[in-house]
This record gives C-alpha cells, structure tokens and sequence, in this order.
C-alpha cells in the first residue's frame, strides 16, 4: 500500500513540481491550440516564446522564494 | 535515420541519470546487508517496469491516434523536461544544493543500519522501491521520447543501454557513481526533453515545423539560451 502510493505520488511528481506553473504551461498551449486554428504557423514562434518566457519567470520567482526563507532562517 | 539518432541519444541519457541514482540505492543496500536481497528487490522492480513498458508503449502506439498522442505525449514531455530544466536552473545559479550521490548513499546506509536488527525484507523493499520509483522516470523517457514518430524500438534500445552501462560500472567501481556529471546532465536532458516535447504538441495542433525534425536543433539552442538567461537572473538576488 505504501509502496502503491508512492508510486503514485511518484508519477505525478514526474510532471508537476508546482501546481501554478503546470497550469501556466497547460494554458499557454492551450491559448497556442486555439491561436494556431485563427493564425496558422506564426503561432509557434509565439508558443516557444511563451514557453521559454515562464520557465524564467518561474525560476526567478523560486530563487528568490527561496532567498526570503533562507533569510528568515 | 537523424531522427533515429536524436531518440536513441535523448532516451539513453534520461535513463543513464535515472539509473545512477537506483544504483546508488542498490549499491547502499548491497554493500552494507550483501547482495541477495538487494538483487532480488532490483529484479522484481526491473520486471515490473519492462510489464508497464510492454503495455503502455503497445497501447499507445496501436490505439491513440497520431495527432492526439503528440499533443498529449507532447504536453507530458513538456511538463516532465521543463521540471527537469527548472531545477537544473536553480542548481546552476546556486539557489538550490546540487545532486549528490554520495550524499543520497550515506543516507541509505544510515537508514539501514537504523533498521538493522529487522529481517532481510527490508534491503529486499528499499531496492525494489529504489528501483521501481527511479525506473519510472526512465519508462516514460522511453515511452514518451519513442512512443511517437514510431521510435519505440529505438528509444527501448537506449533505456536498456543506459542501464547496462551504468550496472556495467557499478560492478565494477562498487561504490556510488559520484563522477557521473549528474546535473549537468539532467541540465542536456532537460532542454533536450523540453525541446521535444514542444515540438510534438505544436504537431499535435496540427502545426508543421519549418524543416521538420531538424528544427529541434532551433527549439534546443532557444530554451538553451533562455535557460542560461534564467542562471543569470537568479544568480544576481541570490548572490546579493
């Protein structure tokens, strides 16, 4: 049972660390999907660009999350 | 025959990280308890695994169809490379302590001498879960990286390769393989993974890619930069 319920929380671990990024990704392609039926192949130069754009946002974001709690400690 | 390449290469480095780290575990449990239960623990997760590979990798080739796989093998695989490529930012700017095995083995040893006077089971469950938990990581590496563009065989080819050359040095080192470059790998995988996974769920939309295949070379060298970008804004209020 143990074992089962790591492995579950395992394999949701495999894809999210944190729930608000996970979401952010799965709405920009989703905003992406519904943007390339309306434009066509421009839409991917705007996906990665989003893409590329959170994933520095959200590293920013945790260091310095992470920097705060280092200071309170 | 690129394309081939590409998986083989990306499946087989997942993997080779993936499999460092259930060494170590083995290796924890073998060195301080001896082999047999460690081995046996190894060997049930390793069947386990192939099931889940077998199933899952002839489901989805046989019964989803193409553009709906991408998409969603797509999102997966970005969801999984760019959780790789965060924490491997973190570590690069210094924000988070780096991977290290010799680290994790000196925990093991420490739990199983707290658990010493317990019967052999307990070397027998650490290994399978070990095992069990990292060899996730590696099937869906291999599921994901080959399960579209018809490269299953392929990228199982790189998983099993990455396990025997890792087993292969763990016999012969006998002890955790801290020289491995493990973040610096998960670092390459990352973007690797990333790139992959961006590519197949804008195909899955039905978006085609200027060049095909090659222009994940394109995908690579932008999130490469972006995530070097990311190092040089975290280090700065890091270091502060």
């Amino acid at each position: 049972m143990k074992l089962a319920r790591a492995a579950i929380s395992e394999v949701i671990g495999l894809f999210v660390a944190d729930w608000v990024q996970s979401a952010v990704i799965v709405a920009i392609l989703a905003v992406g999907w519904l943007a390339f039926r309306r434009v066509g192949g421009a839409t991917l130069l705007l996906l990665v660009v989003l893409l590329a754009g959170q994933m520095v946002w959200f590293a920013r974001a945790e260091a310095r999350r992470l920097a705060a709690r280092g200071r309170e400690e | 025959m690129y394309q081939q390449l590409f998986i083989f290469g990306a499946a087989f480095l997942g993997s080779a990280v993936e499999s460092t780290e259930a060494l170590t575990i083995v290796l924890a449990v073998g060195l301080t308890r001896g082999w047999r239960a460690p081995l046996l623990g190894a060997a049930a997760a390793l069947v386990a695994l192939a099931v889940l590979v077998v199933f899952f990798g002839e489901l989805i080739v046989t019964r989803v169809p193409e553009a709906s796989l991408k998409l969603l093998v797509g999102t997966l695989l970005l969801l999984f490379g760019l959780r790789w490529l965060h924490k491997a930012v973190l570590r690069s700017a210094g924000a988070l302590e780096l991977h290290d095995e010799d680290r994790v083995y000196r925990q093991t040893v420490g739990v199983l001498r707290v658990a010493e006077s317990r019967h052999d089971w307990v070397g027998f469950v650490l290994a399978l879960k070990g095992v069990f938990l990292e060899g996730l990581e590696v099937v869906f590496i291999v599921i994901a990286v080959g399960g579209t563009g018809r490269g299953l065989p392929v990228a199982t080819a790189g998983g099993l390769v990455a396990m025997a050359v890792v087993a292969g040095a763990g016999l012969v080192v006998r002890k955790p393989l801290a020289r491995v470059p493990e973040n610096a790998l998960k670092y390459a995988v990352g973007i690797v993974l990333t790139s992959l996974g961006t590519f197949w769920a804008a195909e899955g939309m039905g978006a085609r890619w200027p060049l095909d295949f090659v222009s994940i070379l394109g995908l690579v060298a932008v999130y490469f930069a972006a995530s070097r970008l990311a190092v040089g804004l975290v280090r700065r209020p890091v270091m502060a």
